[in-house]
């Protein structure tokens, strides 16, 4: 679904963010992306939908991440933004969910349908109407994930999903990513999560791939995750 | 609670009363805004010593505060950034315009008295029209009021965003504010050593926040222009409401109600 | 310095309508001939939200007890351009308008041009862009001379633009014929007040800018200085707004010069005799009211109640008659009753639930 091939980016002022990553992504699965500050995730993202310039080749779906392909490319992934506030930027959550089709042109019966649809997935049908501005942050970040699904993106790539959510809405949003059958790519230090929704997990370190393998087996090193700034997940503590 | 979270405050208070189900607020916006800007346009038209005509003119507030259940009260708090330039200007009618107009018994009134009072009248009933039209259509209603008066979209989608972006910007600002003065106690204001970085930190952040979002525009097809929802049709009853309205605010300009009304009373006397 | 509706006549108010109109139509245009205006409107929406917020912060003035605000129009153009700057700030001033009743529905022309004309367009071209583009003090070295050239252009176009919003809003005031305030003297109280309130508006808007340019100076208007045929576009700009300042004047005085008593329409006329002479050239359309007005002058006549009662002015100091008075509170309290009926229907019906 998602391959990256020998892929660099540096900012202008010289400083390397990712320095010659490769790996590929496969339909269906369901990725974790961890690393310290800084490691390169966000970055990551970026690149795949082409918002930065990169060196070297990213696939997606088979299609190379390039100014003539932005918007095929594009269309394939769905960005769930840390902050819900700059998702959702419309006046309410029908209208922000109605964004993206209206831009694609897609009928309005379609997108009436699809609205609907996606609402009732979540169990969201009483927010249709809310104002973006006044609902709580738990609904909020549920509603940004209803306004990306709506487009029917192929893969969803997801900006740490649970940071500052109370646990039972956190939970709530660990069903919610349950349920998708898309390919998921989610980046996240939240690493319980992690492990309840990935089965695979790549490790970040200053641009490089420190590891990549099953979450199961790199979420419980626990040397390997303190070399990286991170701790073993709650759950696999074992106080 | 600080200057800035009580804005906060009075915004989700206008907003909870847009939210209200009232036959006002189910009225097209386009005949709510032109409504209002036709009763404001005669209210102010009346001459600065027709305090009597004026007066009438209460009747439009009058019935729409009656017919949407609204309490008068809670536009009343908004007169404090209306009254002291008015007052500043009017206060001083009455010291430069002594003619007397008016004499009942041993009271006489002069001009200045006069256009004083229908100075505030007009103040506060434009106020009160403004408020009502607010209170009683969302901003996105009055976006789509004005798409159908062909604004440019530009303008419009501007309008729209910004709207989204104030309560966030509020209540980042409400949030610094407090945080300073928890580190600051008995300051008044920001301190000017931090005059720059106060609001200058806050600007970074919201201009990485506005790429953010145009990326988040981008990614989700957008390519310059808003596709909106289209506006309903104007129905029945939205004109029957502008004409009944603009034929009433007319009338209450053109005939002088006051001075009928009260001829009809002393002459059954 | 908001201007409520009710200190304009609806001509000036109109007038003043037309020119921000006008205004915000070229801004409008020039945007969408700009291929970055798409990745332009949220920056302008966040920074006008910005700039809504900002205002409301009190900054200390130190020595004194009180506090200064931000002045939205300079930051703005600073940050974004006359062109973008202006409509952010007409934004930001609708906002206020609807959800603050700041100024008022049809003051509303009036504000743009007052505070976002001039502080983005005028403090934009004839002084942010000239000084920042000079090469005055570059003897001085870069950074230095940098922050001395915007905490100057910052003073100088928060003054000289809150000058010009003053001088308006004494000129739209006076010409609306509503304060009995001599134009000289309100002009005498006006400016130097805001010459104050300019100064501290512009140390402040400076300071702002001045960390913005630290930081990031990519993020603010012409510092990047390429020298280039900015000199043959500020002359453009001064003849546009040259004319721009002749329409909006010669309009204004038209309309004064046409109706010496003030600037209200005749068709509102100010003095009972035009009063009634344009009703009565209406009296087809309007000849219910007509009638209405016979009928209660004759009424009037026939009964003469308090007859000791007098005008010691003219006729034309009308509508303050004994019978206004009692007519007037009669209406009140039709007003109150209405407002009694709805809420004991409402409570009705709520208790009937």
């Amino acid at each position: 679904m998602i391959e990256f091939q020998n892929v660099s980016f540096a900012y202008e002022s010289g400083v390397p963010v990712l320095e010659d990553l490769s790996f590929t992504i496969r339909d269906g699965e369901a990725v974790g992306l961890i690393g310290a500050n800084g490691a390169g995730k966000s970055t990551i993202f970026k690149a795949m939908l082409g918002l930065i310039p990169v060196s070297g080749t990213v696939l997606v779906d088979g299609v190379p991440v390039n100014r003539k392909n932005l918007p095929e490319v594009r269309r394939k992934l769905g960005y769930v933004l840390q902050n819900s506030d700059n998702q959702m930027f419309m006046p309410t959550v029908y209208e922000d969910m109605r964004f993206a089709p209206g831009n694609y042109g897609l009928p309005p019966e379609e997108t009436e349908r699809r609205i609907s649809q996606v609402l009732a997935q979540l169990g969201l049908t009483e927010l249709r109407d809310r104002y973006n501005h006044k609902i709580s942050g738990g609904e909020k970040r549920m509603a940004a994930i209803a306004t990306i699904l709506v487009m029917q993106p192929e893969a969803l790539l997801m900006d740490e999903p649970t940071t500052a959510l109370d646990p039972a809405n956190r939970r709530a949003v660990i069903r919610t990513i349950n349920g998708l059958e898309q390919t998921k790519l989610i980046a996240s230090h939240d690493l319980d999560m992690v492990l309840d929704t990935c089965s695979r997990v790549i490790l970040l370190h200053r641009g490089h791939i420190a590891a990549d393998g099953r979450a199961e087996d790199i979420l419980r090193d626990q040397a390997l995750l303190e070399a990286n700034h991170l701790e073993l997940p709650l759950c696999l503590a074992g106080r | 609670m600080n200057q800035v979270s009580r804005a906060l405050t009075e915004f989700q208070e206008m907003d909870a009363l847009a939210a209200m189900d009232t036959p006002i607020h189910r009225l097209h916006p386009l005949v709510k805004l032109l409504t209002t800007v036709v009763y404001i346009f005669l209210t102010v038209s009346f001459d600065k010593y027709d305090l009597t005509g004026l007066i009438p003119m209460v009747l439009y507030p009058a019935l729409l505060f009656s017919i949407t259940g609204i309490p008068v009260g809670t536009c009343f708090h908004k007169l404090r950034a209306v009254v002291p330039l008015v007052c500043a200007v009017g206060i001083v009618n009455p010291f430069l315009d002594r003619e007397v107009l008016l004499q009942v018994g041993a009271l006489s009134v002069s001009g200045g008295v006069i256009s004083m009072l229908t100075l505030m009248c007009k103040g506060i009933f434009a106020l009160m029209a403004s408020f009502l039209l607010i209170a009683t259509t969302s901003m996105d209603a009055i976006c789509m009021a004005l798409r159908k008066m062909h604004v440019p979209g530009m303008i419009v989608t501007l309008l729209l965003l910004t709207y989204r972006y104030v309560s966030v910007m509020i209540e980042e600002v409400s949030v610094m504010t407090d945080a300073y003065h928890l580190r600051a106690p008995g300051q008044k204001g920001i301190h000017y050593r931090a005059w720059g970085s106060f609001v200058g930190q806050l600007l970074l952040r919201s201009m990485d926040r506005a790429t953010e979002l145009y990326q988040s525009m981008q990614l989700r097809g957008f390519q310059g222009e808003f596709s909106y929802v289209a506006a309903p049709p104007l129905r029945g009853r939205d004109w029957a409401y502008f004409c009944g309205m603009a034929a009433g605010c007319l009338a209450l300009r053109f005939v002088p109600v006051a001075e009928l009304l009260g001829g009809m009373v002393i002459s059954v006397d | 310095m908001h201007m409520a509706d009710a200190l304009l006549a609806p001509a000036v108010a109109g007038v003043m309508y037309a020119a921000s109109a006008a205004a915000v139509g070229v801004s409008v245009h020039t945007l969408r001939k700009d291929e970055q205006q798409p990745a332009k409107l949220p920056t302008m929406a966040v920074s006008a939200a910005l700039v809504f917020a900002g205002q409301m912060i009190n900054y200390t003035i130190p020595g004194t007890g009180s506090s200064g605000h931000l002045c939205g129009g300079m930051l703005l153009s600073a940050l974004l351009g006359p062109q973008a700057g202006f409509l952010s700030m007409a934004v930001i001033l609708t906002i206020q308008c609807l959800f603050f009743a700041d100024g008022g529905l049809l003051a509303l022309g009036a504000n743009i041009w007052n505070m976002a004309f001039y502080g983005c367009f005028v403090g934009y071209y004839l002084i942010w862009r000239p000084i920042m583009h000079s090469k005055w003090l570059s003897g001085m070295g870069g950074k230095a001379a940098g922050r001395v050239k915007i905490i100057l252009a910052s003073i100088l176009g928060c003054v000289v633009t809150l000058q010009l919003g003053a001088f308006s809003v004494v000129i739209e005031t006076s010409l609306s014929g509503i304060t009995e305030l001599p134009f000289g003297t309100f002009l005498a109280v006006m400016q130097p007040i805001h010459l104050a309130i300019g100064l501290v508006e512009g140390l402040i808007t400076s300071a702002v800018l001045v960390f913005v340019w630290e930081a990031r100076p990519e993020l603010l208007q012409d510092v990047q200085t390429s020298g280039n045929s900015g000199r043959c576009s500020v002359r453009t700009t001064l003849i546009v707004l040259a004319v721009a300042a002749a329409v909006v004047g010669g309009g204004l005085s038209l309309l004064a010069s046409g109706n010496p008593d003030g600037l209200e329409w005749s068709l509102f006329g100010n003095s009972e005799a035009g009063y009634s002479e344009n009703m009565g050239l209406d009296e087809d359309s309007f000849g219910v009211s007509s009638d209405a007005a016979d009928t209660a002058a004759s009424i009037q006549g026939w009964t003469a109640f308090l007859p000791d009662y007098a005008f010691s002015g003219s006729d034309s100091a009308l509508g303050t008659s004994v019978s206004g008075l009692v007519g007037a509170g009669l209406v009140a309290a039709v007003a109150a009753a209405i407002c009694a009926i709805g809420g004991f229907f409402r409570k009705k019906k709520s208790s009937a639930k």
